[in-house]
C-alpha cells in the first residue's frame, strides 16, 4: 500500500471490491482530524459481461470525483502520490478485495483435537472452501485422498501437524502422500502448498516438496499443545490468496499494483477493527464485528485484544443464499414476516435472488424478505461462531453469546435499510445479545476501509471510528433468565444526567421499550432486576451502569427474552412484529 | 454503469470456449462439426490409485529400498509383476496387486494408476471447431437463434422445439402432454404440475423451455434426465414476449438445450441454441454496453418481472421505490401498460 512518507496528515482514496458492488472511498484531513468525506459506488465487473475488475473501480472513482469535485484520475490512472495537494488526487491508497470465489482448500493435521482442527480454524478465518481433508482420524486408504486431490484440483493445500520438536514421521508421511498427489497433477495446475506445522521439518518438506510446486513455510500454528498461534499463518494465507485470485481473474494484479502489493482481504480489515476497538473494553466484556455481504460473512471478535475470526463464504445475502437456503427451515425465515405472504411466494423470492444478487427488493414485502434472511444469515453466521468465544467472558445465558460491550455490524442488507429501526431491530433479532451493549452501525460500508487505511495511518481509524460516520444506534440493555411470563414487572431504571436523578422507569417483561438519552449524551443508569433476570451483572442483580454512551434511539431495553419467541400463528406474529417496531418508530 | 445482457437473437454468431481444467487431449480438429453431446477433449481426472510401500515390503529403509524399484513412473506393468526388490528365490519383492502404470514415486512409494476413467469435456453446443487450444480446448462456432434463460438443471439435450400454447403465459399441465410429443423439446410460459414433469420424462421429451417454474418443482427438475432451462427464473412468471416471439417462428426446428448452470464469475448461462445452416456468418451480439435512453430492457425482479419496455429517461440516486429503497434508476415505458421506475439493477439490456 502506498503509505506517508512521514507522519504527515494525509489523504487517503480506500478501494473494496465485493463480489456485487465496487466502493471508492475519499478521507481526508479536516482541522486536524481525519474524516470521512466521500463515497462512490459501482456494480463490480468481475464476471461477465465486463471480466475486468477495474471497469466497476473507475466507475466508482468517477462517482467520487462527482461528488468531492476533486480529480483522482489522469489519464495514466489514479492520482497517488505524497506530494498531491488540495483539490487533486490523494496521498494514499488502500484496497481491500473480497469478490472472487474462495480459494478451494485442502487441509492436512494430524490429529483432531490438534493441528487439525488449528489448521481448518486458520483456513475458515479467510476466504477458503474446504474440498478435502486428510489426518490420523482418517479410516479412508490415501489413495482415496489422492485421487480426491486430483478430482477437486484445489487451489492450495495447508499442512499442519506436530508441535516444533514433536512428531514428525506422522507429518512426513501425510506429506508424502501430499507429493505423490502433485505429481499425478500437470506441473502449471498444482496447488501452492502452505506449510504451518512443526518448524523442525522445513527442510525436509523443502525436499518432498519444493520441486513440485510453490512452498510456503509459515511459523507453526501449534507450536506447543497448549498454545495455537494463527495470526502469522492468516498473514500469510491472505498474500497467497492474492496471489491465487490475481492469476484468475482478470484486473487484480493490476489493482494489487496500485497498492504495491499491499492488498487486503475485508476479514482482515474487519478483525484490525474489531481488535482495536476492544482494546478500550473493560475485561472480560468484549467487541463483536460482523459483516454481512452478497457472498460471505464475517464474524470478528477479540476479547482484550485477542481476535477470532471466521470467514463464512457459504453464508451471504445474493450469490451465497444457497448456503442459508441448505440450513434453514422456512418457517425460520417466514417468522420475521410481517406480511401474509405465501411460502411459495417466499420460496421464489429466495430461489431468484442468488441469480439477481445486485437486484434491490422492489416492494416492502420483498425488502422484508430480504430483511429476514439477513437475520437468518447472521443468526446462522453467529451459531456457527460460538466456539470462537473464550470460557472465561460473561456468559448471562448458557448457549447464547458472550456479553460484548459493543457490536458492529456492516453490510448492506442491514445498512442500508429504509429506516434505522429496522436496522436495530435485524441487528437484535439475530444476534440476540445479552448484558449491555452498544450497537454501532457501519451505515456507510466503511469498515474495510477504516481497518485497510489503519495500516497507513492508525489514527484514521481513531478519528474515523470516533466521528459521526458510523452510527450509535443505542445501548441495549438485554436481561436473560427465568421470567415469569405474563408480562409483569422486570426491571427497574433509573438514569442520571449530568448529576440530575431522573423518574424511575419501570420495564415490562416481554417487548421493547426506549429511554430517550441522545446521540453523543452520557447518563448513568443504575439498573434493578425484579425477577431473577441476568443483565450481565448477575442473577437478580442490578447495579449502576456508568457512563452509557446515547445513540439514536438512546436507552433500549429488549426484554423479549432469549431466544426471542415470536408467535407461529400469522395474526399474532403481525401484531407482535408491529409492536417492537412501533416501540422503536416512537422513540 | 455497465448493464448486465440477456441474449435474445434471430440470428448471430455463437462462439463458445470449451476448455478441460487441466491438460488433457482434444479429441476433434479444426474444421470437424460437432454435435452438442459430442465429446472434443478428454482429461484424466477420474483414474484411481493404489499406493505400494516398497520399504514396508522389503522390510527395508525408504532409501534403500528406492534403490531397488525396478520400474519407473509411466511404465505400464500387469498383475504380479515385480515392482521393487531383487530377483531370485529368497528375496523379498514387491508386486504389482493389479495391472496399471506407474503414476509416480515418492519417498520409496509407488502411485500405481489402476483405472483410466477419463473425464470428458462435452462441446454442449452444435457446431464447427475454428481453433484448438492444445491440451486444453476448443473454440466452437455456431450460426443460429439464441435465447439465453437464468436457470438451467445442468443437463444437455437436442430435439424439435415445440410450443405448447400460443400464449408465454401458457402453463403446462399433465393433459397435454402425450406420446406424440416424443423427442420434443417443449416450451411453455410456466409449471406448477408436478405430474406434467414426471410424464414428460416418461413419453420421453428431450427438453423444456419454461418461462418459469414454481420453486417446489425444484428437487424433482434437478432429477430429471433431460434438461429444463428457465428463461425468467423461479415463480409463475410467464416468458418475456421477445423470447416467446423468437421461440414460436423458430417451433418445429430442431434446438439445443444446454441448461449448464449460472456462473456469473465465468459468464456461462444456460441457453436455447436452434441451428441456422447457410445462413453466412452474422456478426457476433454485441458484449458490452451502459444503459441508455431508448434501449430496450428486461425486468428481473418485482411485479412487472418478465416484462419489456424501452428506458425514456435516466432516474438520479435519489429517486426513491416503493420499497423504501433509493438507487440510481430508469423510466421504463413498458409495452401498453405505461410507464414505471426501476432501479438500474433491477434491469438488465436485451441483447
Amino acid at each position: 500500500m502506498i503509505g506517508p512518507s512521514s507522519t504527515q496528515s494525509l489523504s487517503l482514496v480506500s478501494i473494496d471490491v465485493g463480489s456485487v458492488n465496487t466502493r471508492a472511498f475519499f478521507f481526508d484531513n479536516v482541522e486536524g482530524r481525519y474524516r470521512f468525506l466521500a463515497a462512490g459506488e459501482a456494480p463490480s465487473t468481475i464476471g461477465a459481461p465486463a471480466f475486468d475488475i477495474n471497469l466497476g473501480v473507475l466507475e466508482a472513482i468517477d462517482q467520487l470525483q462527482e461528488f468531492t469535485g476533486r480529480t483522482f484520475l489522469s489519464d495514466r490512472g489514479l492520482l497517488i502520490s505524497h506530494e498531491n495537494v488540495d483539490g487533486v488526487g490523494a496521498n494514499a491508497v488502500g484496497i481491500t478485495f473480497s469478490g472472487g470465489p474462495p480459494l478451494k482448500v485442502v487441509t492436512v493435521g494430524l490429529l483432531s483435537e490438534v493441528s487439525f482442527d488449528s489448521v481448518n480454524k486458520l483456513v475458515r478465518s479467510s476466504y477458503c472452501h474446504v474440498v478435502e481433508s486428510l489426518s490420523l482420524n482418517d479410516r479412508r486408504r490415501p489413495e482415496a485422498f489422492i485421487d480426491a486431490i486430483c478430482q477437486t484440483l484445489p487451489d492450495l493445500v495447508v499442512v499442519a501437524g506436530g508441535t516444533n520438536r514433536g512428531a514428525s514421521r506422522s507429518v512426513i508421511r501425510l506429506v508424502n502422500y501430499l507429493a505423490l498427489a502433485l505429481n499425478l497433477i500437470p506441473e502449471n495446475q498444482r496447488p501452492h502448498v502452505l506449510f504451518v506445522g512443526n518448524e523442525n521439518l522445513q527442510e525436509e518438506i523443502d525436499n518432498l516438496l519444493g520441486a513440485l510446486t510453490t512452498l510456503l513455510h509459515s511459523p507453526n500454528i501449534r507450536p506447543n499443545l497448549d498454545q495455537e498461534s494463527l495470526g502469522p499463518a492468516l498473514q500469510i494465507l491472505n498474500t497467497i490468496y492474492f496471489e491465487i485470485q490475481a492469476k484468475k481473474l482478470s484486473g487484480l494484479k493490476e489493482l494489487r499494483d496500485l497498492s504495491e502489493g499491499q492488498i487486503r482481504t475485508p476479514a482482515l480489515s474487519l478483525g484490525r477493527v474489531v481488535r482495536f476497538l476492544s482494546n478500550v473494553i473493560d475485561a472480560p466484556k468484549g467487541m463483536l464485528g460482523i459483516d454481512i455481504g452478497a457472498s460471505n460473512t464475517l464474524v470478528a471478535s477479540a476479547f482484550a485484544g485477542d481476535l477470532q475470526q471466521r470467514v463464512f463464504t457459504d453464508l451471504g445475502v445474493g450469490g451465497s443464499l444457497p448456503g442459508m437456503i441448505a440450513e434453514t427451515h422456512l418457517a425460520q425465515i417466514m417468522r420475521w414476516l410481517p406480511y401474509d405472504l405465501s411460502e411459495d411466494f417466499v420460496l421464489d423470492y429466495l430461489h431468484n435472488k442468488p441469480m439477481f444478487a445486485r437486484a434491490l427488493p422492489a416492494s416492502q414485502e420483498e425488502l422484508a424478505i430480504e430483511q429476514a434472511v439477513a437475520r437468518q444469515v447472521m443468526r446462522l453466521a453467529i451459531g456457527k461462531s460460538l466456539d470462537l468465544f473464550p470460557p472465561n467472558a460473561i456468559y448471562p445465558l448458557a448457549g447464547t453469546v458472550p456479553w460484548f460491550d459493543r457490536i458492529l455490524v456492516s453490510g448492506s442488507a442491514v445498512s442500508k435499510a429504509p429506516r434505522m429501526e429496522q436496522s436495530l431491530l435485524i441487528i437484535l433479532d439475530a444476534l440476540q445479545p445479552v448484558g449491555i451493549t452498544t450497537v454501532i452501525l457501519d451505515q456507510n460500508s466503511l469498515v474495510n476501509a477504516v481497518g485497510v487505511g489503519a495500516e497507513i495511518d492508525p489514527l484514521l481509524a481513531v478519528h474515523v471510528l470516533e466521528s459521526n460516520s458510523f452510527i450509535n444506534l443505542g445501548t441495549v440493555i438485554s436481561p436473560v433468565g427465568n421470567t415469569r411470563g405474563n408480562g409483569s414487572a422486570l426491571l427497574r431504571i433509573q438514569i442520571v444526567r449530568e448529576g440530575r436523578k431522573e423518574d424511575v422507569v419501570e420495564v415490562r417483561e416481554g417487548g421493547i421499550s426506549t429511554i430517550p438519552l441522545s446521540a453523543g449524551h452520557v447518563a448513568d443508569v443504575y439498573v434493578q432486576p425484579l425477577q431473577n433476570v441476568n443483565i450481565g451483572l448477575g442473577p437478580g442483580r442490578g447495579g449502576w451502569v456508568r457512563r452509557v454512551v446515547g445513540g439514536v434511539f438512546g436507552l433500549i431495553i429488549d426484554a423479549r427474552g432469549r431466544p426471542i419467541q415470536v408467535p407461529t400463528s400469522f395474526n399474532r406474529r403481525q401484531e407482535v412484529l408491529k409492536t417492537w417496531q412501533d416501540a422503536l418508530t416512537r422513540s | 454503469m455497465i448493464a448486465p445482457v440477456s441474449y435474445i437473437q434471430p440470428l448471430t454468431t455463437i462462439r463458445r470456449n470449451r476448455r478441460l481444467p487441466v491438460d488433457g487431449q482434444v479429441l476433434v480438429k479444426i474444421g470437424d462439426v460437432v454435435h452438442s453431446s459430442d465429446a472434443v477433449a478428454r482429461a484424466n481426472l477420474e483414474a484411481s490409485h493404489l499406493i505400494l510401500d516398497s520399504a514396508r515390503a522389503l522390510g527395508m529403509s525408504v532409501d534403500r529400498a528406492a534403490k531397488l524399484i525396478q520400474r519407473g513412473v509411466g511404465e505400464q506393468v500387469e498383475a504380479g509383476t515385480i515392482i521393487a526388490g531383487r530377483r531370485g528365490v529368497g528375496n523379498r519383492q514387491l508386486r504389482a496387486p493389479a495391472a496399471g502404470q506407474i503414476a509416480a514415486i515418492s519417498e520409496a512409494q509407488i502411485l500405481l494408476q489402476v483405472s483410466d476413467e477419463s473425464s470428458l469435456l462435452q462441446a454442449r453446443v452444435p457446431g464447427q471447431i475454428t481453433d484448438i487450444d492444445p491440451g486444453r480446448g476448443v473454440t466452437i462456432e455456431c450460426v443460429g437463434a439464441w435465447v439465453q434463460g437464468v436457470w438451467g438443471n445442468k443437463r444437455l439435450g437436442e430435439g424439435i422445439l415445440h410450443l405448447v400454447g400460443d400464449r408465454q403465459d401458457q402453463a403446462l399441465t399433465a393433459d397435454q402432454v402425450d406420446m406424440s410429443l416424443r423427442g420434443a423439446i417443449l416450451v411453455a410460459g410456466t409449471c406448477e404440475h408436478r405430474q406434467a414433469l414426471e410424464l414428460a420424462a416418461q413419453v420421453p421429451i428431450r427438453g423444456l423451455v419454461l418461462g418459469s417454474l414454481t420453486t417446489k418443482l425444484l428437487p424433482l427438475a434437478l432429477k430429471l434426465a433431460y434438461p429444463i432451462v428457465l428463461i425468467e427464473g423461479f415463480g409463475k412468471t410467464p416468458m418475456n414476449e421477445d423470447a416467446f416471439k423468437l421461440f414460436s417462428t423458430v417451433s418445429g426446428e430442431t434446438a439445443t438445450l444446454n441448461a449448464q448452470y449460472p456462473n456469473p464469475l465465468n459468464g456461462d448461462r444456460p441457453e436455447v441454441i436452434i441451428p441456422i445452416p447457410d445462413a453466412g456468418k452474422p456478426p457476433q451480439a454485441v458484449p458490452m454496453q451502459s444503459f441508455r435512453v431508448g434501449q430496450a430492457v428486461h425486468i428481473l425482479v418485482g411485479a412487472e418481472r418478465g416484462l419489456i419496455g424501452d428506458i425514456t429517461a435516466l432516474l438520479p440516486s435519489s429517486t426513491y421505490y416503493p420499497s423504501g429503497l433509493h438507487a440510481t434508476g430508469a423510466s421504463v415505458k413498458l409495452l401498453g401498460k405505461g410507464e414505471v421506475g426501476i432501479p438500474l439493477v433491477n434491469l438488465e439490456l436485451l441483447g
